[in-house]
């Protein structure tokens, strides 16, 4: 028993781990100017795509493929601030509506796009090094993919934390405290706005990378990672890139532990009612500023 | 989220205002007698689908608009309510017998129940957290819909065909009565915005929506009124729920009751125009036809083709008209009036 | 790759189609609504359905030497002076809503004069309620959800076995395999996604499993496309039972495979609803875990020396699609196969006497691509005659291995080892 509980805390958390890292790129768009991208998904998604391309095409282990992947997401977020989102946030009126559904539409756009061009054949990648590999540790499990995506998630949490310490950082830090201000010391808003959507989308692309070591990729698998990416964020503090560990963490065990002692089916109603426990006592989340 | 074409009352006359709203109501009946002629020219039932789905959208965004346009409290979980509305008629038919005329009242209070019991705990949070909270209740309400063995869970319900009967609206293949059943449900819908619109109810959300501190000041009881803003939109919502289950005569948690559904029913109104009278007829007259011939022409290509379109449209209206497609027809409160006269 | 070439393949042939469709309809052609999920999330599905009634359109229509199939002549319809069939293709997206509108859409535009559909039962329950106010035929060629043609529907006629078919079939493996090897099934578990397709299937396996004494070990319903099974495969493995019974599709029988493999669980033998279990995905994306794994089938691409048909009919197949023949794509050839020849029979194109013909069905196995003993309905409009086969992965490819008559080879048996 108490192994069958171990494995699931275990199983829990590095699940976890994942949540978390999709979830951060969210919370950096939506802490540094107020957006919710509801296309968050479909980035995921993308990205595994790419993934698999280039596995495809270049015969290289997706895990020497994450610093390609990155960057290509990179630039991807770069795009979509530029040609989308620095237009919805120019809009007169209804900007926060506008936003909500621009974002949706790219979602949709983008799971046509990626149907076209891919087919809606479930895929995945099977001869990679770690692929299928698990070491027992006593009783305990532990599938190597996961744990190198563990790993990787805790390094991109790290990384987004230095980051925030350097002077870009501190840039972004500015901006995101007072938009009009920063314009009279010199930081072009725009630009930080883009580079943020880079770095968003960039790490959305580690995590759809180290995902895609281990799970199917299909046009729609965003969806399946969607609702509890927004969870994830709203119950961590939009925002927070702390907050989102922390509620990845949360989720990924509440999820666990809920499928092994409860009714598997219901194991994301555990999930979201732990998310609105939560919200009801801190209505910013758990580090969400007040 | 200031609307710059929310009325600004200070500036007008009082007599303006009323001269305009009396326009509106002219409007809305010559619109409302065009459309109930408009059937004796549709033959075809692709069209006369068409036609129903656009006025069910129609009233469901209306509904919707309530909440999230008037009081400004963008929600994305409105399919609870909309499932709601259907599985409650549903199963008062299947269970009680209870002929679907009065099943959708039944399944309207239960959605506005719902909308209240979600409203109560979901109010406190502001913008974003309000928005994810509620896309969290509906997914909720799918999955313990999908495990409720005792509403059919995944396998559904299915209406029985009977005889042609108003009270049990059943039609055989007939459409004709669907229009209209549709179209009177369209016209309550915005005949209540109408009424709220010019009620203190109403003015007390604009002045929500624009500022909640500024409104508390000015006296308005922020919380009741987004209560009453989620009763009325959730009770629309609900009757449009049953009207949609006995007219496809299948519901199930993944038909009625999927996240994308809330998505479905606000998207009208953001389109059309998120706050006005008639954003979400528009809205649906524009969205409906095009998903649904884009899918029926493209779609069987399947290639995704469809869905670029969809999403492509989308994006172009949302940018290029960020209030909506009603201010291609006008400006201020004659939004989308003279247009269409 | 494939894709875009098919796609490209696609693209070219469209206009010579166009004008084939042109030509045909000189003819008097016969128009039949196919209504499957072309785009969303089982786009694939609808996809490889649409070259699976292609393939067999042009089998029935095109000039060609005789395939030894029913309605494999070529040449059209012959009783209706060699009338073509014309597949009139729509979307339903997964959607009873769409999936009714289309079949509407079908009938009263399009003429046609029967629907096939439609790969998830929910659709089904519309567009056959659609056919029955209509009064057009409805064939489901794949929908396994034995309640649909429990409704009292005149107009539903189903070709394929149903789940509880395809359940007793399993159960009887069971029996014979254990009889044969000295090491019966003791227990199962039921492991099945929250759907439609997993709840009915379950039902009907743990009624089954009671009435053979076999003991339910685990009984798990599990959220389809969840991010995550390990929790639920770590439940499987706490119930240890003999057989693991999964009801999935694609997406979730591949998740399952690598779920159970990363908490260290082999069960001792996998019999699987099928579904998911029978597509190429799962096979490429299980990979070597999926290696011993048992599955029902309707179909059985290696019974070739008792279905000559099947070596001509998936050459054709796989020239459009890159990929043989599988359970679903046999059952929709079979489907379209069935009504022609009805159509035929009936020697009229009147949906009311395309109806009696198919009452009167009576199509030999031998005559199919199918391992059945062959078609005939009841009067709910099932099929009584669809004997369903039990498969097992060998080396990356399923082989038919029960009952005896179609088998190929014999089950590797790893229970009680």
């Amino acid at each position: 028993m108490t192994a069958l509980v171990l494995q699931a805390v275990v199983s829990g958390l590095l699940m976890g781990l994942i949540y978390a890292l999709v979830a951060a790129g969210l919370s950096l768009i939506f802490g540094l100017m107020d957006v919710v991208n509801f296309a968050h998904g479909e980035m995921l998604m993308l990205s595994m795509f790419a993934v698999l391309a280039l596995h495809g095409a270049l015969h290289v282990d997706a895990l020497l493929l994450l610093p390609v992947v990155a960057l290509i997401m990179f630039g991807g977020g770069v795009a979509v601030y530029r040609l989308l989102i620095a237009r919805a946030l120019s809009v007169a009126s209804n900007r926060g509506m506008v936003q909500i559904f621009v974002t949706f539409g790219l979602a949709i756009f983008l799971r046509g796009a990626a149907q076209f061009a891919f087919g809606g054949e479930f895929r995945s990648i099977n001869d990679g090094w770690l692929s299928n590999r698990t070491v027992a540790l006593g009783p305990v499990f532990l599938p190597l993919p996961q744990v190198a995506a563990g790993l990787v998630c805790l390094l991109a949490f790290a990384g987004l934390l230095a980051l925030s310490r350097t002077e870009f950082g501190r840039a972004l830090e500015a901006t995101r405290e007072d938009r009009d201000a920063v314009a009279l010391i010199g930081i072009d808003r725009d630009r930080i706005f883009a580079f943020g959507w880079g770095i968003g989308a960039a790490t959305v692309g580690v995590a759809g990378t180290m995902l895609s070591t281990f799970y199917y990729v299909s046009p729609s698998v965003g969806l399946n990672f969607a609702v509890i990416a927004y969870v994830t964020v709203a119950l961590g503090g939009f925002g927070s890139m702390l907050g989102a560990l922390a509620a990845g963490l949360l989720i990924g065990l509440v999820e666990s532990l809920t499928a092994l002692a409860l009714e598997p089916s219901l194991k994301q109603v555990g999930m979201f009612a732990v998310y609105l426990l939560v919200l009801v006592s801190r209505p910013r989340g758990l580090f969400g500023k007040i | 989220m200031t609307d710059a074409r929310a009325p600004a009352p200070a500036p007008r006359r009082p007599n303006a205002i009323l001269r305009r709203r009396r326009r509106e109501l002219a409007l809305g009946a010559a619109l409302l007698a065009a459309l109930a002629a408009l059937p004796w020219f549709i033959s075809d039932v692709y069209t006369q689908n068409l036609l129903i789905l656009v006025l069910l959208y129609a009233g469901l965004s209306q509904a919707w608009n309530v909440l999230g346009g008037y009081c400004g409290q963008v929600s994305l979980g409105h399919a609870l309510y909309f499932g709601l509305g259907g599985y409650t008629s549903t199963m008062l038919l299947l269970d009680l017998g209870l002929p679907p005329v009065f099943g959708m009242v039944a399944g309207g209070l239960v959605g506005g129940v719902g909308a209240l019991l979600v409203g109560w705990p979901c109010f406190r949070l502001s913008g974003h957290y309000y928005a994810v909270a509620t896309v969290v209740v509906g997914e909720i309400g799918y999955l313990l819909f999908i495990n409720w063995d005792f509403v059919g869970g995944a396998s559904g319900l299915t209406v029985p065909i009977a005889g042609r009967s108003w009270l049990y609206l059943q039609f055989g293949v007939s459409k004709l009565p669907w229009i209209y059943v549709t179209l009177g449900f369209a016209a309550a819908a915005w005949t209540v915005a109408y009424l709220v619109e010019g009620s203190r109810w109403g003015y007390s959300w604009r002045a929500v929506k624009d500022d909640v501190t500024a409104a508390r000041s000015l006296a308005v009881r922020v919380f009741p009124s987004k209560m009453a803003a989620a009763a009325i939109s959730g009770f629309l919502t609900g009757v449009g729920g049953a009207i949609y289950a006995q007219y496809v005569g299948y519901i199930d948690p993944d038909s009625i009751l999927a996240g994308s559904f809330s998505i479905l029913i606000a998207l009208p109104a953001v389109l059309g125009g998120v706050g006005t009278l008639w954003g979400p007829l528009l809205g649906s007259a524009v969205l409906i036809p095009v998903s649904e011939l884009s899918r029926s022409y493209l779609g069987s290509s399947g290639s995704g083709v469809d869905l670029m379109i969809y999403g492509g449209l989308i994006v172009a209206v949302s940018l290029a008209r960020p209030a909506g497609l009603v201010s291609l027809f006008g400006t201020r409160g004659l939004a989308g009036g003279r247009g269409r006269g | 790759m494939i894709q875009r070439r098919t796609l490209l393949g696609a693209a070219l042939a469209a206009p010579a189609l166009l004008a084939f469709g042109r030509a045909a309809a000189a003819a008097e052609d016969v128009p039949i609504g196919i209504v499957y999920p072309l785009s969303g999330n089982s786009a694939q599905i609808g996809a490889d359905a649409h070259a699976a009634y292609d393939v067999t359109a042009e089998i029935i229509n095109g000039r060609h030497d005789p395939l030894p199939m029913l309605m494999g002549q070529g040449g059209g319809l012959a009783r209706l002076g060699g009338a073509k069939v014309r597949l009139v293709y729509a979307d339903h997206a997964n959607d009873p809503q769409k999936a009714r509108a289309e079949a509407e859409r079908l009938i009263t535009q399009d003429k046609v004069v029967a629907i096939i559909g439609s790969f998830s039962s929910a659709t089904a329950a519309t567009i056959s309620q659609v056919c029955e106010r209509y009064e057009v035929p409805y064939i489901s060629a794949d929908n396994s959800s034995p309640s649909l043609s429990q409704r009292g529907l005149k107009w539903f006629f189903r070709t394929t076995p149903n789940d509880a078919n395809f359940s007793q079939a399993m159960f009887a493996f069971y029996k014979d395999v254990g009889a044969k090897t000295g090491h019966p099934v003791k227990s199962v578990s039921l492991f099945y996604e929250d759907s439609i397709f997993g709840t009915d299937s379950s039902n009907i396996q743990r009624k089954l499993a009671a009435d053979n004494g076999i003991a339910v070990a685990a009984d798990i319903r599990y959220r389809a496309n969840s991010p995550s099974l390990s929790a639920e495969a770590q439940r499987l493995r706490a119930a240890g039972a003999d057989v693991l019974m999964p009801s999935s599709y694609v997406s979730d029988a591949i998740l399952v495979m690598r779920a159970m493999n990363e908490v260290g669980y082999h069960p001792p033998a996998i019999l699987a609803q099928a579904a998911g279990f029978q597509e190429q995905s799962f096979i490429t994306g299980a990979g070597d875990l999926a290696e011993g794994v048992l599955s029902r089938s309707s179909y059985a691409g290696d019974a070739v020396k008792t279905r000559p048909a099947i070596i001509p009919v998936s050459a054709l197949y796989r020239a459009k699609q890159n990929k043989g023949l599988n359970d679903n794509t046999a059952r929709q050839v079979t489907a379209l196969q069935v009504l022609a020849d009805a159509i035929d029979r009936a020697g009229s194109a009147k949906p009311a006497d395309i109806r009696d013909a198919l009452t009167r069905t009576d199509v030999k196995g031998v005559d199919t691509i199918m391992p059945w003993t062959g078609v005939r309905f009841d009067a709910t409009g099932q099929n009584t005659d669809g004997t369903p086969v039990i498969q097992q992965v060998h080396e990356g490819a399923y082989r038919t291995v029960w009952p005896a008559e179609v088998a190929v080879a014999e089950p590797v048996w790893t229970v009680g080892q």
